[in-house]
């Protein structure tokens, strides 16, 4: 036998869980073990599926919101700026003024108030909190986009299963699917509101380009009857999703919605690209992201935050109405994340510089227990008092909240790599 | 007895893998090419395996062409190929593409991918460099020495030292990939404890290699300096603190000569350092007497300690051709994952390092095997064997580049890419080729272990524009022109399939490609869409 991996007991993986998951897989690498979402083709189990479909969206604050600013004020300190705070409608849970409407409707969100992750560089942070785990030499991991696209969505999906925008270019990063190949990687509206290459050109009527991909499945089928392998198989797959993808680019058209729901939104780009994510959840896109930029306010902090929070508050409270009205918020876990928070000192040009060790997020709806917050900072917001987070707890959270095994572990090759970081856990506290 | 001797001869050994014997390898005068059928043929008879038929001579270009020129070949180079009587035209034309410029490029476009890889940018100087190194097929030893010890005042070795210079800023990176890239051996699991199952590799082992970097900093200058003084300290799993030696992976440790230093000399030396790094204008670094990383290339290159280097090379190159290594993962070359054929990858080995590291000799020998000749079409009613049989060809996704290529040269007229190929510029041609490529290559993903083609590939070769208006354009430089000017039917589809697929239509995809021209009017579109239909098919996009 062969053994080529990384299983110490220091990292905690034990020998009998490898065992088991490495038996319940067979050969299947990670390509490979497609064969299991094919199970789901029969329509038992994906009605099923469909009825228990998860969604994620995640709204990405880029270059780190102020956590002082929006989920943990401290007015009347040194620290605190000129923003008051307000009570919310969830007793014992107060935030900044800067997010009003939110205040009124903290029922479905929980607050986590001590993320302490360290890394206080734009890439670096962005890196950690996107895949919950420290860069590892060697290693490309997944992004959470991926890994809840491979958990939630469907291996014949006919809609994207992980979609990634952003609105000004400081918040583009496209995201990486890593080791679990382009399959899962982000569907990015890099140049435009419609994702690329979904749109049949004018040159090519609609039967024509239908029949030219008849005969190509047909030279295909030729091709891969004695040739079996998953990336082939890929091949074949990629091809399979092309029309129903196109059929799916009506999911990136508000214009489509009625205008009652685009007034409710509003013009803002931010608020309209969680419009998107709302229709695209709404046919099964299990992940979203849209990264609202540029939050990196070294300079005029208030300034920058009173007209950024105005954005996010606006945009969140409605995307969570809209859900909650169309009885998705259940289903739908939305989170506010960003690569890290700002200082609680205020620097001489009235900025917050980078902040890794004392910093906030919240989670909506999917299996969150409202109206709740979760650990402490100290009255200055320096440092973390009561219930510390890490990365790789923050999406042990996520994946429990999406009934997703967070203990589940993916191969590469013979090495198991546990989707959760080694000596994570899940914060049961803001668990519904 | 045979096992419980390997198992004491392991244990014996400790951080050496183990090897076969010199004198149980065949005789060093073997042509390669017979010393690779000849273990693997042994093996299959031993597991009583029917490997896969031979290809096609037509199949048997494509691959070639493939794998030394990085692109498919032209319709009349393959027609040509497949008509000729020679006895010698398999070797004929390996030779003749080994020394075509499509060799020079295609050697160091993958080199590059596998010093360079993924967001590392070398830039236009360090593929120059490579295009270089390659034409005059430079010795891998040779290549090593100046990535990892150029000189900074010297262009071409300059370039060189990029290896060194775009991880300069971390230690981390210097120490695992030069393990991963020059040796074979992944060794970040041992940062933070003794491989539990590796006895090979220990704590001592990572640090012994991080050791060798941990004195190599990056100017003020970018350029690339030593330091004169600097240990490696670690803690150990059960927390005892340990100052690591300048070990090698096989365990040899080199001592640093001691010399007395007066308190003076240290604040010089210390003053000179920090110059280095915060002064742009600061004259050259200094070179230090005792410079770890030199010592690291000696010892590595030493023979009896050139195992690591030499095996990695020759396995890398290996699974480059047959799809996968006789060591795989390529990165874990160690007494526990020994190799599915461990006296042809000790013979290779040998057979290397005795003949000046040179790759091009290697290349030339595995791809006039008969086992890199195997179809990739398993049609047998048993079980498809395991890929380190080498049985069955692997199927192996293009390169962005060879797919670029690819794209390029199917799509082309194919009278217009005859003449180019014949003509005596074509290595200017194959340079415009080159930068033709990209525009697609730049699209897609490197195919690395486990690849996923994703639906955005698909997306873009079904709607992107670049699609319909570059490749599949209505002109006469382009296929669809040169189709036009061909009169029935029959003779388009047959010019579709030799130009796009390298092989002539079997029965059923002509009568399909009949059928389908039967449905439609007559129109000049139906064969832009015949085109599309090929080249979106599996069949151009692997290597198969």
């Amino acid at each position: 036998m062969r053994n080529n991996f990384c299983g110490s007991p220091e990292h905690g993986v034990s020998r009998r869980g490898f065992l088991g998951t490495a038996a319940a897989a067979g050969a299947a690498t990670l390509g490979a073990d497609m064969t299991a979402l094919d199970a789901l083709k029969s329509p038992a189990m994906a009605g099923e599926l469909k009825r228990k479909q998860k969604n994620v969206i995640l709204l990405w604050l880029a270059g780190g919101a102020s956590q002082l600013e929006t989920w943990d004020p401290k007015p009347g300190r040194p620290t605190g700026g000129p923003f008051a705070k307000i009570q919310t409608s969830a007793p014992g849970v107060e935030i900044s003024e800067m997010l009003p409407k939110m205040s009124k409707m903290m029922g479905n969100t929980a607050i986590i108030r001590s993320l302490n992750t360290r890394v206080g560089d734009h890439g670096g942070g962005a890196a950690l909190m996107e895949t919950g785990r420290a860069r590892e030499q060697g290693v490309q991991h997944p992004d959470i986009g991926a890994i809840c696209a491979r958990e939630l969505g469907r291996a014949d999906s006919q809609v994207p299963d992980y979609v990634s925008m952003y609105t000004s270019t400081e918040g583009r990063r496209k995201g990486t699917s890593g080791y679990l190949g382009s399959r899962f990687a982000p569907m990015f509206l890099a140049e435009s509101m419609i994702p690329q290459n979904i749109r049949r050109l004018e040159t090519i009527t609609d039967v024509d380009h239908k029949d030219r991909a008849a005969l190509r499945d047909l030279l295909a089928k030729r091709f891969t009857r004695s040739r079996t392998s998953s990336t082939v198989g890929s091949h074949t797959s990629a091809y399979q999703r092309v029309r129903g993808l196109m059929a799916s680019e009506k999911l990136f058209d508000i214009e489509q919605e009625p205008a009652k729901v685009r007034e409710m939104y509003g013009p803002r780009q931010f608020a309209e690209q969680c419009l998107i994510a709302r229709r695209l959840v709404e046919a099964g896109t299990p992940f979203v992201k849209v990264a609202r930029a540029w939050w990196d306010s070294h300079g005029q902090n208030f300034e920058t935050h009173q007209e950024l929070c105005a954005d996010l508050d606006h945009a969140m409270s409605t995307l969570l109405t809209d859900l909650k009205d169309r009885g998705l918020l259940e289903t739908t876990l939305v989170i506010t994340l960003a690569e890290f928070g700002r200082t609680p000192n205020i620097n001489p040009s009235l900025g917050r510089d980078h902040f890794a060790n004392a910093w906030s997020m919240s989670l909506s709806g999917c299996g969150i227990k409202g109206g709740t917050f979760y650990g402490k900072t100290d009255p200055d917001g320096q440092t973390v008092v009561d219930g510390e987070t890490k990365s790789g707890d923050v999406f042990a959270t996520i994946f429990r909240a999406l009934g997703i095994d967070h203990e589940k572990e993916y191969h590469i090759g013979a090495r198991p790599i546990p989707i959760v970081d080694f000596g994570c856990k899940a914060i049961e506290e803001v668990l519904a | 007895m045979k096992i419980l001797c390997s198992i004491l001869g392991l244990l014996c050994v400790g951080a050496l893998p183990s090897f076969a014997h010199a004198d149980d390898l065949l005789p060093a005068s073997t042509p390669i090419n017979e010393a690779i059928d000849h273990y693997i043929r042994k093996a299959w008879a031993d597991e009583k395996i029917q490997p896969a038929a031979r290809i096609t001579d037509a199949n048997l270009i494509r691959r070639l062409t493939l794998d030394l020129a990085g692109r498919v070949p032209g319709m009349h180079e393959t027609k040509q190929y497949v008509a000729s009587k020679s006895p010698r035209k398999w070797t004929d034309l390996v030779d003749r593409l080994l020394a075509s410029p499509d060799f020079v490029y295609h050697h160091s476009n993958q080199l590059d991918e596998m010093l360079l890889p993924g967001d590392y940018n070398g830039g236009g100087d360090w593929q120059e460099y490579l295009r270089a190194a390659a034409k005059e097929n430079r010795s891998w030893d040779k290549l090593f020495r100046e990535m990892m010890l150029g000189v900074e005042n010297d262009d071409a070795q300059k370039t060189a030292l990029s290896f060194v210079r775009l991880r300069g800023k971390s230690l981390d990176d210097l120490t695992n990939d030069t393990s991963v890239v020059f040796f074979g051996v992944n060794i970040g699991c041992a940062k933070c404890h003794d491989h539990p199952l590796v006895g090979d590799w220990l704590q001592d082992h990572y640090f012994g290699m991080a050791s060798f970097f941990n004195r190599t900093y990056m100017t003020k200058k970018n350029t690339v300096a030593e330091k004169y003084d600097g240990l490696v300290k670690f803690k150990t799993t059960s927390g005892e603190e340990k100052q690591a030696a300048f070990m090698f992976l096989t365990g040899t440790t080199i001592k640093e000569p001691a010399v007395e230093k007066t308190a003076e000399q240290k604040k010089a030396e210390a003053a000179e350092v920090q110059k280095q790094m915060k002064d742009a204008k600061a004259p050259p670094a200094k070179t230090p007497g005792f410079s770890p990383r030199t010592k690291l290339v000696e010892l590595a290159l030493k023979a009896g300690e050139d195992q690591f280097f030499a095996r990695n090379i020759a396995n890398r190159i290996w699974s480059r051709f047959m799809g996968h290594g006789l060591v795989h993962p390529l990165d874990q070359l160690h007494s526990e994952n020994p190799a599915s054929h461990p006296e042809l990858l000790d013979w290779l080995r040998r057979d290397l390092a005795a003949h000046n590291y040179d790759l091009k000799r290697l290349i030339r020998g595995i791809v006039l095997s008969e086992a890199y000749a195997r179809s990739s079409e398993w049609t047998q009613k048993i079980e498809k064997p395991a890929p380190e049989h080498f049985a069955v060809a692997t199927t192996r996704a293009l390169t962005p580049k060879q797919y670029g290529l690819s794209m390029v040269v199917s799509t082309s007229n194919p009278d217009d890419f005859d003449k180019k190929l014949q003509a005596e510029n074509w290595a200017d041609e194959r340079k415009n080729l080159e930068n033709a490529a990209n525009s697609l290559a730049s699209l897609i993903e490197y195919p690395g272990e486990y690849f996923q083609i994703g639906v955005d590939e698909a997306l873009l070769i079904s709607n992107s524009d670049r699609i319909q208006n570059n490749y599949l354009r209505d002109s006469r430089d382009r296929l669809l022109g040169y189709i036009k000017t061909l009169k029935t039917p029959k003779e388009k589809i047959d010019a579709a399939f030799w130009a796009v697929y390298s092989r002539g239509p079997e029965s059923e995809e002509a009568a399909a490609f009949e059928q389908y021209l039967s449905k439609r009017d007559e129109n000049d579109d139906n064969w832009k869409q015949i085109l599309w239909a090929l080249i979106a098919g599996p069949e151009l996009r692997f290597n198969y």
